[in-house]
């Protein structure tokens, strides 16, 4: 499978990849979710297995299980992590604890190294039988809800490290924590190459013309992606250029104010014909491939934001982007050089216009986003991090470490 | 038997140091505690970001950007930290020049929520590219496909294992090939000035120049 890589990803990525595979050979590395299928840290995990199991690491993945009761608790606890208070009682925690235990009796926890992925699975700490724990934080941490982000801290603190995708999610925990962000697999269906055939079949679907520009926001319905400052955006740029606005999103069935955002978008749109409101179905990523590749400048004009991998995904893509100056969006976007960063409605409207009267530029910005998210995140640059990180606590003390 | 160059590459992790700054003063207070690695990823380290050429360290690019105090941040991106031997050193200059502003405008803003200045530090791991050449030649195909953390390798972070203005690349052009010429063209780049493609560029047609020179004098005999 890792040969699949060569020539897309750094080659630097799979040389030291290799590396870290004989001085791991044959150690054991064990993952542990909440969850098989949907969501990006199964999406990369089922990646990633077969590669580390490649270069000679014995990988595993393995799966809590929950009943309903365990991931409504679950699903508060994340919720309020990310800032929305929700009541978590002594009694959901205590549940929380019971479900981890049950799991920790049905799996092999054995491990030279186990990464604990999120809060779900974090209270198998209590059940460590040895190796190396690192519990990995993919949850924007940076205005928790303070009674929750205590509770979860007990578990935390247990762990050898932890790991966080932005610098300001990490908490001072007094165990060593990292940094290391997400990344984009070039293989996946949301992201590898498409035939300009593949391309125009996705437009004729939803009956988009192909006669102008297109301006592009992908996201869910959801206020702090800002849809309505996109269309305001939007109209302001029409004034002068014409060009098609697609807000493409999932229906957020476990969300009801997606509805409400939804219909709210949708009336602002209006009756305009250029507005395509795009609801896609799950497991729509090959049409979300194309329109990225059909779009002539990517928005992802976020008043807020965990890490926002779309950006990549578009830059990938060798599309300029646009994007809002918050959480990781700042990582991926080097203003006026891999795309630009934008703080309000009118700002956004500004750089559409520059992009679309310069498509030179728009090119160049394109190339260098593509490059910086072939160097920065594609899955190699996180399977080598991770690699980096379990070596490094075999090697404590050492600031520079030679392969 | 002339040595051949091989050429290394290297990558880091980042780790949290825990230490956030909101404005200028935390910002003095955290320089002044946190680990060297710390300092050492906040301004060596700049150069292996793709970074553009306003600023010239993590420091100077948040006041810049984050704090707007201009003045102060065109005085920080100034700091050569190639220029100090010592991170104790770098890391009293650094120091200086905030407190010298500070004097001056004692009442600078804060940055807003959200957007403090992290101190981190980095693991570096060194690497062979699995790349060894033997002569200008070969050399000057090598530079030009080689990955950029390689060119950061010898021709920044050289800087600080070797000290002073040498790199790895015009130290082997000097003693290994006995080019002196070459040599001091590579120690006139401006480290500052240039992306790590621009430097690939400035090498390159520095090296081409010495090699198509060569040619001719072999044509010549």
């Amino acid at each position: 499978m890792i040969s699949q890589y060569s020539g897309i990803v750094p080659k630097g990525d799979l040389i030291i990849l290799q590396r870290l595979g004989e001085k791991l050979k044959g150690r054991s590395f064990l993952h542990i979710n909440s969850t098989r299928a949907g969501g990006g840290v199964a999406e990369i995990l089922h990646r990633m297995i077969p590669i580390l199991n490649e270069i000679g690491i014995d990988a595993r993945w393995e799966v809590i299980e929950g009943d309903e009761r365990f991931f409504d608790i679950t699903k508060k606890i994340h919720n309020s992590l990310q800032g929305n208070y929700e009541n978590i009682t002594k009694d959901m925690w205590e549940y929380h604890y019971e479900v981890n235990k049950r799991n920790a009796e049905r799996l092999n926890l054995d491990a030279d190294a186990v990464l604990i992925h999120d809060p779900q699975p974090a209270p198998l700490i209590e059940f460590r039988k040895s190796g190396r724990w690192i519990w990995r934080c993919h949850i924007d941490l940076s205005n928790p809800v303070k009674e929750v982000c205590d509770y979860l801290r007990g578990y935390c603190e247990k762990y050898d490290a932890a790991v966080f995708s932005v610098a300001r999610f990490a908490r001072a925990m007094g165990i060593d924590e990292f940094i290391i962000p997400p990344s984009i697999d070039p293989l996946s269906e949301k992201n590898r190459e498409l035939t300009d055939e593949e391309i125009s079949e996705t437009l004729h679907k939803f009956h988009i013309p192909e006669d102008r520009p297109i301006i592009l926001q992908v996201s869910r319905f959801d206020r702090f992606k800002d849809p309505i400052g996109v269309i305001k955006a939007y109209r302001s740029v029409k004034r002068y250029n014409d060009c098609i606005l697609i807000l493409a999103g999932s229906p957020a069935t476990d969300d009801p104010e997606g509805e409400v955002v939804l219909k709210e978008v949708q009336d602002y749109a209006s009756d305009d014909p250029d507005i395509f409101i795009l609801l896609l179905p799950p497991f729509s990523d090959k049409d979300i491939n194309a329109l990225q590749r059909a779009a002539t400048v990517v928005l992802q004009k976020s008043l807020k934001e965990g890490f926002g991998l779309t950006v990549s995904e578009a830059m990938w893509k060798g599309k300029p982007v646009i994007g809002g100056a918050t959480g990781g969006i700042p990582l991926q976007i080097i203003h006026g050089v891999t795309g630009f960063l934008v703080q309000s409605v009118e700002g956004a409207a500004f750089r559409i216009r520059q992009l679309l009267n310069n498509p030179k530029m728009a090119r160049t910005m394109g190339e260098r986003g593509k490059d910086y998210v072939r160097n920065n995140f594609l899955i190699t640059r996180q399977i080598r991090d991770y690699l980096c990180l379990w070596y490094a606590m075999e090697n404590r003390g050492w600031s520079i470490l030679e392969l | 038997m002339i040595e051949p160059f091989e050429f290394k590459q290297c990558v880091s992790i980042i780790k949290s140091t825990g230490k956030k700054a909101k404005n200028l003063k935390e910002l003095v207070e955290g320089i002044s505690v946190v680990s060297d690695e710390s300092i050492f990823h906040h301004t060596y380290q700049y150069f292996l970001k793709g970074h553009f050429l306003e600023y010239s360290n993590d420091f100077a690019q948040w006041v810049g950007e984050s704090l707007e105090e201009r003045a102060l941040s065109e005085k920080l991106s100034n700091i050569d930290p190639f220029a100090f031997n010592d991170i104790s050193i770098l890391r009293k200059e650094l120091i200086n020049v905030i407190e010298d502003y500070l004097k001056e405008f004692p009442e600078p803003r804060e940055a807003m929520p959200n957007d403090e200045f992290y101190f981190n530090e980095t693991i570096t791991f060194i690497y062979s590219a699995g790349v060894k050449v033997k002569n200008l030649a070969e050399f000057l195909i090598a530079i030009k496909y080689i990955e950029p953390s390689s060119i950061y390798y010898h021709f920044y972070e050289a800087r600080v294992r070797l000290g002073g203005r040498m790199d790895d690349f015009s130290r082997w052009f000097e003693e290994a090939l006995k080019k002196e010429e070459l040599a001091r063209k590579i120690r006139a780049i401006d480290p500052f000035m240039h992306s790590i493609e621009g430097i690939r560029e400035h090498i390159s047609k520095a090296v081409e120049e010495e090699v198509s020179k060569d040619m001719w004098e072999i044509i010549k005999l």
